[in-house]
């Protein structure tokens, strides 16, 4: 418990001492961070698994977000952010991300045709595929859903992932290629794994 | 790295599709353009002021100052977790909470919220002799994360409260202190409208504080106040 509240330091610049004159913070706060709040809240929605919590955790990060913005350096605040999302539905909201190692429901979309051509048969068989897929990703220990969320739907790099997940590369990669393979096992046969399992 | 460039599209894809991204709320996105356009601009009228860290002289010492202060809060979160075990539920017909939440509300419209600005302690305190019968502790807690902002004279239910106001991030905690009544349930919290009120009592007072920040931040103000009131020796 203790472990996790100090945690929640978000991440600091790395040598304050010799840092360079840099323009984020005379862009803004608005210009800089918010146009990752949909991301912020997208990732908070799978950390927390519901929306409540996540608009209420994304408010958090804004706070917090604001008040270390004066260490924020470079252009792209979107790991950084992203980071501290992560932190705060960790830290404030992970009971259930704790107790419910296994559950991950995610709201369902309605069936939708993705083109014209698509006939009802095989919009069928897409909501099938994904029901199966959300099956198999919420089957996923937290770590490896946590990567492959972020490595597939934030496309974010194994170093951004690194980051903000306080984890070293290695293991990012490690855990990327174990939930690949999981996936691959939970979904032979219905979807293409081609060299993987 | 080269497992990244023969990412599996077809898992990928499947991926994609299956999990839905999000869009931010409205409420929220209105929400966070109001705070960040407010929070730029106190930015640039106060060369670059950030909630909280008024005094910040080398940026290692603020640092480390931030380093101490979490390490204070972890402590002191911990310390809070230990002691909301004991703590009451105030109910939901409590009328005192009610008449406390009506008037921190009232206190956050503009020009209602302090009648002596002050974040010196010294300054505060004497204010309010003379004008109230009890003699309120008042707490410097700006390294614990609780700048003083000020104190304003209150009336809460037929009597005299003073009203000690600190900051939390971008919130305000009213503090409510008057005297206690013989017999008060020691420490009761409750969560309301979405504020939230903890309620505790030392010797003959009784404190009563409110706040739109989260419940967990009153236990560590709490505890903030209380260690303030009485340091560990080692201090």
């Amino acid at each position: 418990m203790m472990r996790r509240s100090a945690s929640v330091e978000p991440p600091i610049a790395t040598d304050d001492t010799t840092r360079v004159p840099d323009h984020t913070q005379e862009r803004g706060f608005e210009r800089v961070v918010l146009p990752h709040l949909s991301a912020g809240f997208t990732l908070a929605r799978y950390l927390t698994e519901n929306a409540q919590d996540a608009e209420d955790a994304v408010q958090d990060a804004i706070v917090r977000a604001m008040r270390y913005f004066h260490t924020l350096r470079g252009d792209d605040a979107r790991p950084w952010f992203l980071t501290i999302v992560r932190r705060v539905c960790l830290t404030s909201y992970s009971a259930d991300y704790q107790a419910r190692e296994n559950s991950l429901s995610v709201d369902e979309p309605a069936l939708q045709l993705i083109d014209s051509d698509e006939t009802p048969d095989t919009a069928l068989q897409r909501s099938f595929v994904r029901d199966r897929v959300r099956a198999a990703v919420d089957q996923l220990p937290p770590p490896l859903r946590e990567a492959i969320v972020l490595r597939e739907l934030q496309g974010c790099s194994y170093g951004e992932i690194a980051m903000i997940t306080d984890a070293p590369i290695g293991t990012v990669m490690s855990r990327l290629s174990r939930a690949r393979e999981r996936l691959a096992a939970l979904l032979q046969g219905v979807v293409d794994m081609g060299d993987v399992a | 790295m080269s497992d990244e460039t023969t990412d599996r599209p077809d898992l990928s894809t499947a991926l994609r599709d299956a999990l839905p991204t999000y869009e931010a709320p409205p409420t929220l996105s209105a929400w966070a353009t109001e705070q960040a356009r407010r929070f730029d601009s106190e930015s640039r009228g106060e060369s670059a002021r950030v909630p909280e860290r008024k005094r910040a002289t080398t940026f290692s010492v603020a640092r480390w100052q931030i380093a101490a202060a979490l390490v204070c809060a972890a402590a002191l979160g911990w310390a809070g977790a230990t002691l909301r075990t004991v703590t009451h539920r105030i109910s939901a017909t409590d009328q005192t909470a009610s008449a406390l939440l009506d008037t921190h509300i009232r206190s956050l419209l503009p020009g209602h919220l302090i009648d002596v600005q002050s974040s010196d302690r010294h300054t505060v305190k004497p204010w309010f002799a003379g004008r109230i019968d009890i003699s309120p502790p008042v707490m410097d807690l700006a390294s614990k994360g609780f700048p003083l902002i000020g104190g304003r004279l209150d009336y809460v239910q037929g009597h005299s409260a003073a009203a000690i106001v600190y900051g939390r991030r971008l919130h305000m905690i009213n503090l409510f202190v008057w005297r206690a009544v013989p017999g008060e349930q020691a420490v009761a919290s409750t969560v309301r409208d979405g504020y939230a009120i903890l309620h505790w009592t030392t010797g003959d007072l009784s404190y009563w504080a409110v706040t739109d920040a989260a419940p967990a931040d009153l236990d560590a103000f709490r505890a903030a106040y209380l260690e303030q009131a009485s340091p560990p020796a080692s201090r």
